[in-house]
């Protein structure tokens, strides 16, 4: 009796991957009938995506690309991990620090960020500071709001057992507080990637034409759109790939936790 | 002895409702190695005797003294044990139980040996390395307890660390801490709100009433130790639990 029903999926994990590999080998396909039925100069097939990477990798210009707007994304998302996780914990324990920073986290939380690249710009000029402050704001507002979460939504009880336990503040810190927000604040930096990678791309393409979005802008108005595709193609992977580091990091980092997700 | 004099604490209105009188007066006396249950309905303020003693929480008005020693914050000669049980989930078995010590600045082989003792005597060899989550709710109080005893307090100061599991595991640990109690000699104070646990554990039963919170009597239990095993069939058990019984629904009319 200890079989009712006969199980067919006998690795769940094997199913997942299956599952995932035939959903993305069904967009391609797609993707494939419809460029060979629109026949457009400016919609290339996946096919000729594929051929416009293999090309454009061994470029140096693409190469240099890349590295110009990286500079900006590890500056910007460097400093947004530094000050967001500070400001976070910050708020997070002291009302006081909470009433005085709230109403600006507030007004970046609402302002769609794009709207203030052209301020920066005016302020700082367009060089790599501007564009590494672009990333910053991007990133460091998720950072902010759920490591301050992450210390909010602490089980109250841990505190309350290590300070009976004689606990000074510094114990608390790196005891209790600290490891018991990480989970939110791994969410907080996975979030915060992504950000920074919009950021990255959206100063390039709106404002600020060097690195990938120069890039992709150039091939746009040579209406290479094979090129255009494979750029973007490049970017989405690298996102993919980073994001997904950062999952199996946040898994081994804190695997007690559930899956919270505070945007 | 801890003394409890003319305790008085109220908490601050959330949101705008009347503050909350937790205490109204509380004089009580412990003596060193007895067993006190505090016993009583929700909202009657028994736990926030129990956070005053462990130094958590400052009392309004009022004295807590320890041996003839004002107590004003949390101390070596206490240790609490928690409902929830309280433990970290990111850390395991050994290292739970070690916490205390390693607040106290104890080398890690020592106080890890500590633990292993302990892990002994509260019957969890073998989840040494278990985290938290991996244990059910009998054994991760035992946890709270071996952490508690870890730092071989005095003062044990137990808030309803049993309400939380089901009732055969209730009364297994309810066994273990008499036995503990027994060999380890301590100052017990156990606070729930179930009067047969307060009769099984007690040298006495402390009897508090809600609003403001109150100690209505204090009631020496008078069954020799060790307890016998068919306490439920006890004449004196009988009679004690019937009186708490009526005292205590009197209370929710």
């Amino acid at each position: 009796m200890s079989r009712i029903l006969p199980s067919t999926a006998r690795d769940p994990q094997l199913v997942r991957w299956g599952l995932r590999a035939l959903s993305i080998l069904f967009f391609l396909i797609g993707w494939e009938i419809l460029a060979y039925q629109l026949d457009s100069l400016l919609f290339p097939s996946f096919t000729e995506t594929l051929i416009a990477l293999s090309q454009l990798i061994s470029t140096p210009t693409f190469w240099q690309a890349l590295w110009v707007s990286h500079q900006a994304l590890l500056i910007g998302f460097a400093c947004a991990l530094l000050v967001g996780t500070t400001l976070g914990l910050i708020m997070g324990r002291w009302r006081a620090a909470e009433k005085v920073f709230d109403p600006y986290l507030n007004i970046l939380l609402a302002t769609p960020m794009s709207a203030l690249i052209p301020i920066i710009i005016l302020a700082i000029g367009l060089g790599l500071p501007a564009r590494a402050l672009v990333v910053f704001l991007f990133a460091v507002v998720v950072i902010v709001v759920n490591t301050r979460a992450g210390l909010r939504t602490l089980e109250p009880s841990w505190v309350e057992m290590a300070r009976a336990f004689g606990a000074n503040e510094k114990q608390l810190w790196w005891t209790i507080l600290i490891p018991g927000a990480l989970p939110a604040m791994m969410t907080g930096f996975y979030l915060g990637l992504g950000r920074a990678l919009t950021g990255m791309i959206a100063v390039e393409l709106l404002l600020i034409a060097v690195g990938i979005g120069r890039l992709i802008l150039d091939y746009q108005g040579a209406f290479e759109a094979g090129f255009v595709y494979a750029t973007i193609m490049f970017v989405v992977a690298e996102a993919v790939i980073l994001l997904n580091a950062l999952k199996y990091l946040e898994r081994k980092l804190t695997p007690w936790a559930g899956q919270a997700t505070i945007g | 002895m801890i003394e409890l004099r003319g305790l008085e604490k109220t908490f601050p209105s959330q949101n705008g409702d009347a503050p909350t009188i937790a205490l109204a007066g509380v004089d009580l006396k412990i003596e060193t190695d007895e067993f006190l249950c505090i016993l009583g309905p929700s909202g009657c303020g028994k736990t926030t005797i129990l956070k005053l003693i462990a130094g958590l929480i400052a009392p309004d008005a009022g004295t807590i003294t320890i041996d003839g020693v004002a107590v004003n914050a949390p101390g070596p000669d206490r240790a609490v044990v928690f409902q929830n049980f309280a433990l970290l989930p990111w850390a395991n078995v050994v290292t739970n139980i070690a916490f205390g010590l390693e607040l106290r600045g104890m080398a890690k082989t020592a106080r890890e040996a500590i633990a292993l003792d302990l892990i002994r005597a509260v019957g969890l060899q073998g989840f040494e390395h278990h985290y938290p989550r991996q244990l059910s709710g009998g054994m991760q109080q035992r946890v709270g307890l071996a952490r508690a005893l870890a730092v071989n307090p005095k003062i044990l100061l137990m808030d309803e660390p049993f309400a939380a599991v089901d009732a055969q595991t209730r009364r297994m640990l309810q066994e273990d801490l008499l036995q503990l109690a027994h060999t380890t000699r301590k100052t017990i104070i156990f606070v729930t709100h179930d009067m047969d646990e307060a009769v099984r554990l007690g040298d006495r039963v402390v009897l508090m009433s809600p609003r403001p919170g109150q100690i209505r009597e204090a009631i020496a239990v008078a069954i020799p130790r060790p307890r016998p095993v068919d306490l439920d069939q006890n004449p004196r058990a009988i009679e004690l639990k019937t009186y708490l019984w009526q005292q205590l629904r009197a209370m929710q009319n």
